[in-house]
């Protein structure tokens, strides 16, 4: 052992703060150890976590940064670490688990290992099933069937351990990893778990099948089944036998919003509108998958449609960038604007939107053309152009993309784009990336090739697509806009919508949205889109209070 | 008190509603009239000298059995008459509250010969609201399950009886709505102080214990289509009650103006969104101090009304006068006691906005009425007198015409030029086979009770359709363009 590592364990017995805060910065610095002296020094270090910390603040904080050191020394500590979780008492385990399970992929192995050797020994398997259940890693999974034995073994706290383990990890690694036969094991046991002569065990199962519930992994049969037991649990079912023991009671008041579904009836035209995928394309810019299995099957390019985020929510338009009929998901591109597309950026995967409506608007325009045509995309217009140039690229045209950021880090699916368009030309304002300027003169880049423009369709901010406008109508070459008019409805029915298109007033909802860009009252647009500039800031103000 | 003899009843005066003070009301959005107590409504009930052959029933679009439940009150057995009018209408609580009975059962009333017509609505709410907070209704027995399914089409008040009547035949029934909550323009356009929201919850939570299943944010046309619902999804029926939603303008220079909506954008706004309550609920309204309302029928009075709750000076706007408003009696009376503007025979014929696009003014023209014409009606003409009031945000109230997303989107289903669904007469059939349609959709814009009135007929003839007792017949389904929807009333009178 070094000598640095024996000071370092020596400071950290004292029990102090001063001499553990030296140690730990001594320990932050030691840089090749071998493994022998690693898992020494997480020994050392783990000594905090034995320690009582209850009312002492600054050795609570030491310990978790004594946690990010030990994580930081890699697999090569795990055996120490998985032995010291198999003894260690509820609190000092809860260390040694969050330590464990940051090493993901790695250690799922070495925790399920000791898992089959310490069976038996329920403490044991206590610390280690709490410990495998704060995986986010698929392999993960394979725990699960130990778990359903635990849960119905002899020891109640390892029943309960086990039912509000399985929950966990059905949060953690959300409803894609759970086949069909895992799904009905896991509902089988959690629902007889129900009847548990143990409180404890009882308010786990119903935090585990409520957190089935909430991952939409119910049958509609299973999900009657959850609901009207949950009803009996809280005694509003009129049977007048519910649960006696508060915590049921309480975790199943917690739960039932899943099974109630807002009220919704269920049937085969019920969609989740859960999210399914988060993904950020740039600041305050992110792409969303979301369950719409409807929807998805009648979108056609072009067409747009309606969020409500929750029961509070305003009404707000956004395109289509893409969708999966067979998966049933739509996809979405949300750019932070004001309140209602932040919250809805603050949303998470799994959780559910109030209301996703749709589809809605005309088709785009699409047939095969003499010339070339060109898409153009800025910020969340990137996006919404690409169904229908996927469409232009199907009816057999030639396609150009071309995309307009103000700067690199700005540009977004530049990727998917490339994917679609036979060439992808990309401008950005200040030069960072392509062609130094504005969209138009990646057109006029391609102009200069000596191609022939036939179709042009422009998605993006107001200025842009009357920029691109202006540019093609003294050239006589077709050009479709895309309005962002300010939308309540959607479906015609409110006029909130109103543009002026060839002097004539149409609803962006329903005869759009995209329209004759030569024909639009650009002015006209902008100012409209203004029209509740007050309100919305007191709303972005009042957000979260 | 059953002895009384019809002239002792006849002197008895006419119980007025008592109503919150207009002053008091005009700062929240509480229900305006208040109810009458258990003895006012016996006194009025008392009124009705149960005629032989009673004029009301005929004069109700559902035929409810008025004098009989009118006794009920007399006896004091409230539940029993909430029962009796559920026999014909399942939604009381609303129907006594926003039916035109000036136009309906109590025009034909042979008491209002004499003196005011019996309180045939007061005392359908009274009974409907006594129900409701005494608890004691009992949901009906439904029939065996017939093996049939029909989707209804819209959950206004057509969509909602549809699903009533078809239900209680023993069918399975889907609600298919396009917005997040049913209730259809009794939600987002009839005010809240004249229709509480807890009422159309209750009458849709009964629905859904009656085993009806709704689904909302499903607008049929874009994500089903009807071949769809009939042929993948193998319904045997359809019913389309999918309202009149499509918001009419004048079509005047000026109208895109920020600060100009359509009475269905400012009532939607605030009564399905509850702009009234922003920022808590974020969908914003934004309303300046003087607010002009055109139109003088029933949307413009909850217009009118309901921008006065929001706190500003309002004016209505209307080319005839005060007595050729279309809007219900009551209607204008209640809102001529909320402190509003009136301006008759002004026919807006501008707007004015500044260079932000804002309305600042609104230029009408003066009118007179002509002498009567041949039909007797006095038309509005111009004098060539301009006028222009400064004002900050203009509400257009003039009707709607008929929602076109599912004639747009099925070519099947014929529509005359003003897109009203056309539908035979008796049996509410449309052109398109297994499907059927009632409510404003083949009016062209009614009232609840001939929504509900219809969507009845049209539920009668589906069950006899569905049970083998009528064919398919589309013979008598008028295929001129220029014929009417099925009823006229309620529009201009
Ligand atoms: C057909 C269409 C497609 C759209 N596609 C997308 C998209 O794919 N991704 C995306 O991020 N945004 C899209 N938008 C714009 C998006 O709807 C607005 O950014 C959003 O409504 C802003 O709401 P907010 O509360 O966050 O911002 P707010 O603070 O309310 O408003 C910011 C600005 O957004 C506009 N806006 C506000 N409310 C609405 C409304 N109800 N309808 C339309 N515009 C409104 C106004 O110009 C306003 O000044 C689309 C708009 C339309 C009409
Ligand atoms: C402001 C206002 C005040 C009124 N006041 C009164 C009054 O006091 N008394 C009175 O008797 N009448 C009044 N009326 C008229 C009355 O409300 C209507 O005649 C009645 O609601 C018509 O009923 P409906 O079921 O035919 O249609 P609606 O109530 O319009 O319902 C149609 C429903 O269908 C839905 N829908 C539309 N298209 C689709 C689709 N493609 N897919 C799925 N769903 C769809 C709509 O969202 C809506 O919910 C008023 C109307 C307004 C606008
Ligand atoms: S017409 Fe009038 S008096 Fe005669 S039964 Fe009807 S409500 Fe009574
Ligand atoms: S958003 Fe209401 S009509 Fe277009």
């Amino acid at each position: 052992m070094t000598e640095q590592i024996k000071s370092i364990i020596k400071d950290i017995r004292i029990d102090q703060v001063t001499e553990a805060t030296r140690a730990l910065e001594a320990a932050a610095r030691l840089t090749g150890l071998d493994d022998a002296s690693k898992t020494e020094l997480a020994a050392g270090l783990a000594a905090l976590f034995y320690h009582d910390l209850h009312g002492k603040t600054g050795l609570i904080r030491l310990a978790s940064q004594a946690e990010d050191i030990i994580a930081s020394l890699g697999t090569a500590v795990l055996p120490f670490l998985i032995g010291e979780l198999a003894l260690a008492d509820a609190e000092s385990a809860a260390h040694f688990g969050r330590v464990i399970a940051r090493s993901k992929a790695a250690a799922v192995k070495p925790v399920m290992d000791a898992i089959n050797s310490h069976r038996g020994d329920d403490y044991a398997m206590m610390n280690l099933i709490a410990t495998i259940s704060c995986f986010k890693d698929p392999a993960a999974l394979e725990a699960i069937p130990e778990i359903l034995v635990a849960s119905k073994g002899k020891n109640e706290r390892l029943r309960a351990e086990a039912l509000y383990a399985a929950g966990r990890l059905v949060r953690n690694l959300g409803s894609d990893r759970f086949d069909d036969t895992l799904r009905l094991k896991m509902f089988d046991t959690c629902f007889e778990a129900l009847k548990d002569k143990n409180p404890l065990v009882r308010r786990n199962a119903v935090a585990s099948l409520g957190k089935i519930a909430e991952k939409g992994m119910l049958t509609p049969d299973q999900e009657r089944k959850v609901r009207d037991k949950f009803k009996g649990l809280l005694g509003i079912d009129g049977a007048h036998n519910w649960d006696n023991a508060y915590i049921v009671r309480q975790q199943a008041q917690q739960f039932f919003k899943f099974l109630k579904e807002d009220g919704k009836a269920h049937n085969r035209y019920h969609q989740t509108f859960r999210i399914l995928e988060k993904r950020e394309l740039c600041p305050d810019t992110y792409y969303y998958s979301i369950d719409a299995p409807l929807i998805a099957h009648k979108l056609v390019a072009g067409q747009f449609i309606i969020i409500r985020a929750n029961e509070h929510g305003e009404r707000i338009p956004l395109s289509i960038a893409g969708w999966d009929a067979e998966k049933g998901t739509i996809n979405v591109i949300i750019m932070s604007a004001g309140r209602s597309s932040r919250e809805i950026n603050m949303m998470n995967v799994g959780d559910r939107l109030a209301d996703v409506v749709g589809p809605l608007g005309q088709h785009s325009h699409v047939k095969k053309h003499d010339g070339v045509c060109v898409v153009i995309g800025g910020g969340y217009g990137t996006g919404a152009v690409l169904p229908t140039a996927r469409a232009l690229k199907k009816a057999g045209n030639k396609v150009y993309g071309i995309v307009g950021a103000r700067n690199e880090k700005l540009l977004i699916m530049e990727d998917e784009l490339k994917q679609v368009c036979d060439e992808v030309l990309v401008t950005t304002n200040d030069g960072t990336k392509g062609i130094q300027g504005f969209v138009t003169h990646a057109m006029e880049a391609i102009m200069k090739r000596g191609e022939k423009i036939s179709h042009v369709l422009a998605i993006g901010p107001v200025p842009m697509m009357m920029a691109v406008a202006n540019m093609t109508k003294p050239l006589g070459i077709e050009t479709f806009v895309s309005l962002n008019a300010i939308m309540v409805d959607g479906t015609g029915m409110c006029g909130a919508c109103r543009v002026s298109v060839g002097g004539k007033t149409k609803f962006a909802c329903f005869h759009g949205p995209d329209f004759n860009g030569h024909e639009v009252d650009f002015d006209q647009l902008m100012k409209r889109q203004k029209m509740f500039v007050a309100k919305e800031k007191l709303a972005l103000e009042a957000m979260g209070k | 008190m059953a002895d009384l003899n019809s002239k002792e009843r006849m002197a008895i005066p006419f119980v007025h509603m008592p109503l919150n003070p207009g002053e008091k009301r005009i700062h929240n959005f509480l229900e305006v009239p208040i109810g009458y107590t258990a003895e006012q409504a016996m006194q009025e009930a008392r009124r009705c000298i149960q005629c032989k052959k009673p004029g009301c029933i005929g004069g109700c679009p559902v035929g409810i059995n008025i004098p009989a439940f009118l006794e009920l009150i007399e006896d004091g057995k409230f539940a029993e008459a909430a029962k009796k009018i559920r026999e014909t209408n399942f939604l009381p609580a609303a129907c006594g509250r926003v039916c035109p009975q000036d136009k309906q059962c109590q025009a034909v009333c042979v008491v209002g010969k004499k003196s005011d017509p019996v309180g045939i609505g007061n005392l359908e709410r009274f009974a409907a609201d006594w129900e409701r907070t005494h608890g004691t209704f009992t949901a009906p027995v439904i029939p065996a399950p017939t093996g049939k399914r029909v989707a209804v089409i819209g959950s206004g008040p057509a969509g909602l009886t549809a699903a009533y009547e078809l239900r209680m035949r023993g069918h399975e029934v889907i609600v298919f709505e396009a917005f997040h909550r049913g209730g259809g323009v009794m939600v987002y356009g009839i005010p809240r102080f004249r229709l509480p929201l807890e009422i159309i919850d209750e009458d849709i939570k009964m629905l859904e214990n009656m085993g009806v299943q709704f689904v909302y944010d499903m607008i049929i046309g874009n994500v089903l289509s009807l071949d769809d619902l009939l042929v993948t999804e193998k319904f045997d029926a359809l019913f389309i009650g999918t309202g009149a939603g499509l918001p009419k303008m004048l079509g005047i220079p000026g109208e895109n103006s920020n600060g100009v909506y359509s009475a269905n954008e400012y009532l939607t706004r605030i009564y399905l969104m509850q702009a009234n309550d922003f920022p808590r609920y974020i969908t914003p309204i934004e309303q300046g101090k003087r607010v002009g309302v055109i139109g003088a029928g029933n949307t413009a009075m909850d217009t009118l009304r309901t921008a006065k709750r929001m706190g500003s000076d309002v004016t209505c706007y209307y080319r005839r006068t005060r007595d050729e408003a279309p809007a219900r009696t009551e209607e204008v009376e209640h809102a001529e006691q909320e402190f509003l503007n009136w301006k008759w025979l002004h026919n807006p014929v501008e707007i004015i906005a500044d260079a932000n696009n804002n309305v600042k003014a609104i230029k009408c023209e003066k009118m007179k009425l002509s002498e009567p014409d041949s039909s007797g009606r006095r038309k509005p003409v111009g004098t060539g007198e301009f006028v222009t009031d400064e004002i900050d945000t203009i509400v257009f109230s003039l009707g709607c015409d008929v929602n076109p997303i599912i004639p747009a989107t099925d070519k099947e289903i014929r529509i005359n030029k003003w897109g009203i669904v056309m539908v035979d007469r008796e049996t509410n059939m449309t052109t398109k086979e297994k499907v059927f349609a009632g409510g404003d959709v083949v009016t062209g814009g009614s009232t609840v009770i001939l929504a509900m009135g219809q969507a009845k007929t049209a539920a009668l003839n589906m069950h006899k359709y569905l049970v083998g007792e009528i064919k398919w017949d589309v013979s008598k389904i008028p295929t001129d363009p220029n014929a009417p929807g099925i009823v006229w009333e309620g529009k201009n009178k």
